[in-house]
């Protein structure tokens, strides 16, 4: 019986510091919701997360070996493709939207600016097998990870066998993107009384909560839905959105609200980035909305704001800027991993 | 995944068991032909004798979800039960349902692809893996069934027609729940009769479906149609 006993104990242990191991690697910020993404199909471990941050640094996704998901999505941008109004991939190919900011994907049910994508493990399916991105497919990523000297050692630590599968590799990625959490701007600090807006931010903030946040929902700043907020169609694009995905006339027109999140960094803006600046954002909304009938109903009474005011607006949205999202050591480059000791 | 397990252990019960195994379990096995012949793609494509050319390249399809029933009562079940039929594969696929207490039952239920909740769950391992071919990667969603191959009536690029079938969501879901009266055996076989589907599809319209769709429900259930069982 007794070492029985000594066998459940330890496990019931092993298990109790196993959760606490889990608790500490994602926290959900006090003022967030509870997060959409189911963890019990995919739970955390550090071994895990740093296998997803390798293969995110690591351009062996791609046809060519020369584009990484971080070629499109750079931290210091709040993982988008700066300065770029459309993202371009392999051999300079372009694609056809704006590479969307990553950050809290845990609260988010589907992905892409047309939601195309039903979950964050399936996600990268997406920019790997497109041919303006990397133009691979993920049965021969598997195949090349299997080769390389690296993976089969950071895949058995990970799930415990070197043998490489497209499920493990998925789940992986999915584990670093679930930590790329964004909640320590200015704004949280305020909300948890731990600093103040300036006069300026304030009136911002009221401006915003009045025109802004029935789609820039608090705290995510994005409601995780579609609207179409009156963008006349660029015809050298006709991207239609959400209609690609559902083929309902209603849906013509229709992007993922975006997060406001980090947006001082993550211009341009818009699917198609046709925006380099917030003030032309403001001047769309005030003045340049189409309207035409899948219109958001919550554009469809005009947007009035004085100039003064879209300026403390735009003060109130740079205090979504969060410096220890945009500087986390933890989202770095992993060159310890890819170094050529790690490799032997 | 579990149910792979799970399925290589009772194949292994059954490879060893011998006839102990067949009384405690019901064995279903599956099979793709065109007519009468067995397609083999296994090292080349398969092509008609007659006046039609018809060429068959790919045939691979998910079955999924086996329940045994009485009056109507399911009495056995896989449970999270999916497995890929793929004509290029020489193993043929089995799928053993443990009946230990020896249930008696008259119908046979499964599902031709993958249902919806299974296609928004995220990454999934064994013959749900991505890396299977069968999942696209431009939109979510898992390819049912696929058919592709050349015919001279096709006037598209090299005579091709393929069939990619799949949808999870409403109106366009796919998902073609199969129900059979079947008498009490331990051996039970599914055959996918290719030249059945075709004879209902005229190639020289519709010769390309990719992507979710009404024509793609349409033609998952003329593939389901396409469907028999025997027994022994």
């Amino acid at each position: 019986m007794k070492p029985k006993l000594v066998i459940l104990s330890l496990l019931c242990f092993a298990i109790a510091a196993f959760r606490s191991v889990e608790v500490d690697l994602f926290n959900v910020p006090k003022n967030f919701p509870k997060p959409f993404y189911d963890f019990s199909k995919n739970p955390l471990s550090e071994d895990k997360i740093q296998l997803g941050r390798a293969l995110f640094y690591d351009p062996i996704l791609s046809r060519n070996n020369m584009i990484s998901c971080a070629s499109c999505h750079s931290q210091f941008s709040a993982f988008t493709h700066v300065d770029h109004a459309l993202s371009h991939g392999i051999e300079d190919k372009i694609g056809f939207r704006n590479s969307p900011a990553l950050m809290n994907l845990a609260w988010q049910a589907s992905f892409m600016r047309d939601g195309s994508i039903n979950h964050l493990d399936m996600q990268a399916l997406a920019p790997i097998s497109n041919p303006d991105e990397m133009d691979e497919n993920i049965t021969h990523v598997v195949f090349k990870l299997q080769a390389s000297k690296l993976y089969p050692k950071l895949f058995y630590k990970a799930f415990g066998d070197s043998v490489i599968t497209g499920e493990h590799t998925l789940k992986a990625i999915s584990q670093f993107l679930l930590l790329l959490v964004s909640s320590n701007s200015k704004y949280d600090s305020v909300m948890r009384k731990q600093s103040v807006f300036t006069s300026q931010e304030n009136n911002g903030y009221i401006l915003f909560k009045k025109n802004c946040s029935s789609c820039h929902t608090e705290p995510l700043f994005t409601n995780d839905d579609f609207r179409n907020n009156g963008m006349p169609v660029d015809t050298t694009l006709n991207d239609f959105g959400r209609y690609r995905v559902t083929r309902n006339p209603s849906d013509s027109l229709k992007f993922k609200v975006p997060t406001l999140r980090n947006i001082e960094f993550s211009y341009p803006y818009m699917h198609d980035g046709r925006f380099k600046k917030l003030s032309q954002v403001m001047n769309h909304y005030t003045n340049g909305v189409e309207k035409n009938k899948s219109l958001a109903p919550e554009l469809r009474q005009p947007i009035v704001l004085s100039s003064n005011e879209k300026v403390d607006i735009i003060a109130f949205l740079l205090t979504l800027t969060d410096h220890s999202f945009l500087f986390n050591p933890d989202y770095f480059y992993p060159k310890e991993l890819f170094s050529e000791t790690a490799k032997d | 995944m579990k149910s792979n397990k799970t399925f290589f252990l009772l194949l292994f019960i059954a490879a060893y068991g011998g006839a102990f195994s067949q009384t405690n379990s019901v064995q279903f096995s599956v099979s793709t032909t065109f007519g009468a012949t067995h397609l083999d793609l296994v090292d080349s494509a398969f092509t008609t004798n007659d006046s039609t050319h018809l060429k068959i390249t790919e045939v691979k399809f998910y079955l999924s979800k086996m329940q045994l029933l009485r009056n109507g009562k399911i009495v056995l079940e896989e449970k999270n039960g999916f497995h890929l039929v793929d004509a290029r594969q020489t193993n043929p696929l089995i799928i053993i349902v443990s009946n230990k207490q020896n249930i008696p039952f008259d119908q046979l239920k499964f599902n031709l692809g993958i249902d919806s909740a299974t296609n928004v769950s995220g990454a999934m391992g064994g013959d749900l893996d991505p890396t299977k071919g069968m999942y696209w990667t431009w939109q979510s969603g898992y390819i049912n069934f696929k058919l592709e191959g050349t015919s001279p009536i096709c006037t598209t690029r090299n005579n091709e027609f393929q069939f990619h079938l799949g949808g999870y969501q409403k109106p366009n879901y796919c998902l073609q729940p199969l129900s059979f009266p079947i008498k009490n055996s331990s051996k039970i076989h599914l055959n996918l009769d290719v030249q059945k589907i075709l004879h209902y599809v005229d190639l020289s319209k519709t010769n390309h479906i990719m992507s979710p769709s009404a024509e793609a429900v349409l033609i998952s259930k003329i593939v389901a149609n396409a469907f028999t069982v025997s027994e022994k």
